[in-house]
């Protein structure tokens, strides 16, 4: 058929041939690309019949997924018909196996990518009934493509019976020797394809690739079938990872109640590996120091200059997001420490670094503070827990709520706000902590009483002018402020009213959510308290409540503007009973009066039926000119504006709940840059505070998070 | 004393990925056979332990077939040759 025309198809070289028929590579004379064209067999047809043929063919037509060879045309011919296919060209899984040794990385991203093609078509009813070495081609890109969904033969008893007693050498017939170590016990006892046989030949394709072999040994389909129906699988050797071979191992379990029953199980099994996935552990002879995690199977974020950044923790992982300067598109990558919630988030870029900061807790192994300093390609993992209480105080660490960056002229001076409430701060970049103490023993603690979210250090402000004083934001405790450098506290919560206890206006106790300030004016302080918002003028001495207008004083997350020290964004909440925006519709409100009055921004927002929680360190500016503001709601929506507020748009759905945003606009990276640098407007100081100006502090503006409920 | 610790999954990573660890020690008590352990795998001891040194919430460690917390904590004493496994509790949410 060589140079003939099928359709406007010009068969232009045979590149295959099997059971199923020839396949030739041919070119789309209308729309001039080659293609793959299969002209079925003859005795494929005799076996299934010509029409359930044709409508298996459609059915799997209507597939559309990267890792899945898509069928662009099924054309008739006078005996049969031809089926026109995405030309994949690359090397079939299994030779590639044999002939290369897979790193266990690369079995795990090819194993992700068969697997959620499989979930994509038994999602869509589609089995796939001959999943094999030869049907998976990895391309010269690296990417996974799964030929013939749906097209294989089907065996009927007859035949299977007849395999399963041939002592014939596999020689006889190869489409027999490529199929049959992938077919599962039960299509082998003569039961139809299914879901589950998939997932088997699944586990066979994932052995053979990290093995080179083939889990299951005979030299004659006889002796084959039997070890697949009775023998356990040869055991894996040693190197491969234990979460890798157990997926394998219940891929092959010959029990269907105790394999996989679906694909996606397995897809989010191996992507668990691979964001967890440690790179060459030490042997205990080996020198244990600092280890490194690798985040892998992940598309990292190649960051430029210019570049908006956006880091998202979540109740289940983090997120990070980038855009060019212009803010339109968005790449996302993640999630990072899959499973682990992440309450804080900071980007450092002083003294010329690029390092991301996560505070991960586990709610089995505990909660700990890693680093990243190429944008989440690899992570510190620590041998030990970095920040812990002193054993005379009797105290656990429950969570990291805050990490906070020191004054830029102390490069490597952070500090941590953790539940129970404790400050804690590091001189050397993180690598040692201590408790201040200052704080810590106030005559104060023993009397916090903590609320529905524990009892928690979430907010931390440094004075930009004067290193020695410092906010904290404690729930449920209050404000509390240094003047000495952490030294001696004093309780600022004068005007701020409580509800929950008998006294309203106590020295201190009030259910403090978030506090923000302004570095051009430093000394003025805006707050969103349990119920109530205020704002002091005097360093919290004093604080007056500014809720005019709002649609309730209830509420978690708050913004500062970056060039406007009047100008703040919230979200209100209905009530502490229903935390949720009032009335379905999620509203962000903004004074540009330091809270003379607020006007709600909903352009593009949902105003009907929006019942979104925006927790304490959900929201963020960026630092560009309009400003960009973020915020992410604890059912996994994050809505962007960039024109200040003026319109919204959704930018990511689906996410675990958003505790924490984070911003960051960056610069000074070491290489050329490719991206058009940002209108990053330099902060004008207004006159009567010129004095209390300081050099932007860094390209950070980091929410806090909230777990809400105090 | 010889004892074997059994190492769940999501902490192999830090027992160059083996399952299984032997350790010695002249101790017979569980705290005795987690310091030995901790000896080998530092970074095994902050995810089992907190800094009060009590097993986390959501960690179960079981001496044969005992949970720790109901035979004397820490303190439990050990048979020679016992097998101790390390488990995460059921949680998640």
């Amino acid at each position: 058929m060589l140079g003939e025309k099928l359709g406007h198809y010009r068969l232009t070289a045979k590149i295959g041939e099997g059971g199923m028929g020839v396949v030739y590579r041919a070119r789309d004379e209308e729309l001039n690309r080659d293609v793959a064209v299969k002209v079925l067999a003859a005795g494929m047809l005799e076996n299934l019949g010509k029409d359930h043929l044709l409508r298996e063919a459609q059915t799997a037509s209507a597939l559309n997924h990267p890792n899945i060879c898509t069928i662009y045309q099924i054309g008739r011919l006078e005996d049969g018909f031809y089926l026109v296919m995405e030309l994949v060209e690359g090397q079939p899984l299994n030779e590639m196996a044999r002939s290369t040794k897979l790193t266990t990385e690369a079995v795990t991203r090819y194993g992700v990518q068969i697997a959620d093609a499989l979930a994509h078509a038994h999602d869509r009813q589609i089995v796939h009934r001959d999943l094999k070495g030869a049907n998976v081609v990895i391309t010269h890109d690296g990417r996974v493509k799964v030929l013939d969904f749906g097209l294989a033969r089907r065996l009927d008893r007859v035949t299977v019976d007849a395999i399963t007693r041939s002592q014939a050498s596999f020689e006889r017939d190869r489409s027999i020797a490529g199929t049959l170590p992938y077919m599962a016990p039960e299509v082998l006892t003569g039961e139809a394809g299914s879901y589950q046989s998939d997932i088997w030949a699944l586990g066979v394709l994932l052995y053979e690739t990290v093995t080179g072999k083939l889990p299951f040994g005979g030299s004659t389909p006889y002796g084959l079938s039997a070890a697949i129906l009775h023998e356990l699988p040869r055991p894996l050797p040693p190197s491969v990872p234990p979460g890798l071979s157990a997926v394998i191992l219940r891929c092959l379990a010959k029990d269907l109640k105790d394999r996989f029953q679906r694909a996606s199980e397995i897809r989010s099994t191996l992507e668990a590996i691979q964001s967890a996935a440690i790179v060459s552990e030490p042997r205990r002879d080996e020198p244990t120091g600092s280890r490194t995690l690798v985040s892998r199977g992940i598309q990292h974020l190649d960051v430029k200059n210019g570049d908006v950044l956006l880091f998202l923790g979540t109740t289940k992982g983090a997120f990070l997001a980038r855009s060019k300067s212009d803010r339109k598109h968005w790449e996302v990558a993640g999630p990072y420490f899959h499973g682990h919630a992440v309450y804080s988030l900071a980007y450092d870029n002083r003294s010329g670094r690029h390092r991301l900061w996560a505070s991960t807790g586990s709610p089995l192994w505990g909660t700990y503070l890693r680093s990243s300093d190429d944008f989440g390609k690899t992570w510190t993992n620590p041998l030990e827990a970095n920040i812990k209480f002193p054993p005379e105080s009797g105290l656990a660490l429950k969570n990291i709520w805050k990490i906070a960056l020191g004054p830029p002229e102390a490069p490597d001076k952070l500090y941590c706000g953790v539940e129970p409430a404790a400050l804690f701060e590091s001189q050397d970049a993180g690598e040692s902590w201590s408790l201040v103490r200052g704080l810590f023993d106030h005559p104060h603690r023993p009397r916090w009483m903590p609320g529905q979210g524990g009892l928690c250090l979430h907010t931390i402000l440094l004075h930009p002018a004067d290193a020695g004083r410092m906010h904290v934001g404690i729930s449920a405790a209050g404000v509390y402020r240094t003047d000495d450098g952490g030294r001696t506290w004093q309780a600022r919560n004068r005007g701020i009213r409580v509800t929950f206890m008998p006294e309203r206006y106590p020295e201190f106790g009030q259910c403090v959510h978030k506090i923000v300030r302004h570095p051009d004016r430093p000394d003025r302080l805006f707050l969103q308290n349990h119920w109530g918002l205020y704002r002091s003028d005097d360093g919290a001495d004093t604080w007056n409540d500014i809720a005019h207008g709002l649609p309730s004083d209830f509420g978690f997350a708050m913004a500062t503007h970056p060039h406007d020290p009047d100008c703040v964004y919230i979200v209100p909440m209905e009530s502490d009973e229903f935390r949720c925006t009032p009335e379905g519709r999620l509203r962000v409100y903004r004074t540009q009066s330091a809270g003379a009055s607020w006007e709600p921004l909903t352009r593009g927002l949902p105003q009907q039926g929006a019942y979104e929680t925006v927790l304490r360190d959900g929201m963020v500016t960026d630092a560009l000119d309009p400003v960009g503001i973020y915020f992410g709601t604890r059912s996994g929506k994050l809505y962007a504006s960039r024109d200040a507020g003026k319109t919204w748009k959704a930018l990511l759905d689906g996410l675990p709940q958003i505790v924490c945003v984070a911003s960051a606009v960056v610069a000074e990276l070491a290489g050329p840059s490719t991206s058009k640098p940002p209108t990053v407007k330099r902060r004008r100081p207004s006159p009567k505070n010129a004095k209390e100006s300081v050099a932007k502090r860094n390209g950070t503006r980091a929410t806090e998070r909230k777990r809400s409920r105090r | 004393m010889t004892f074997f610790f059994w190492i769940p999954g999501s902490l192999r990573s830090l027992t160059g990925g083996r399952s299984q660890v032997e350790v010695e020690t002249s101790g017979g008590t569980l705290q005795d056979a987690l310091e030995a352990l901790f000896a080998a795998y530092p970074a095994i001891r902050d995810r089992v332990l907190t800094e009060r040194k009590e097993i986390r919430e959501h960690v179960n460690v079981f001496v044969g077939i005992n949970e720790a917390r109901s035979t004397g904590g820490l303190a439990t004493p050990l048979a020679n040759g016992m097998e101790i496994s390390i488990i995460p509790a059921i949680s998640g949410g």
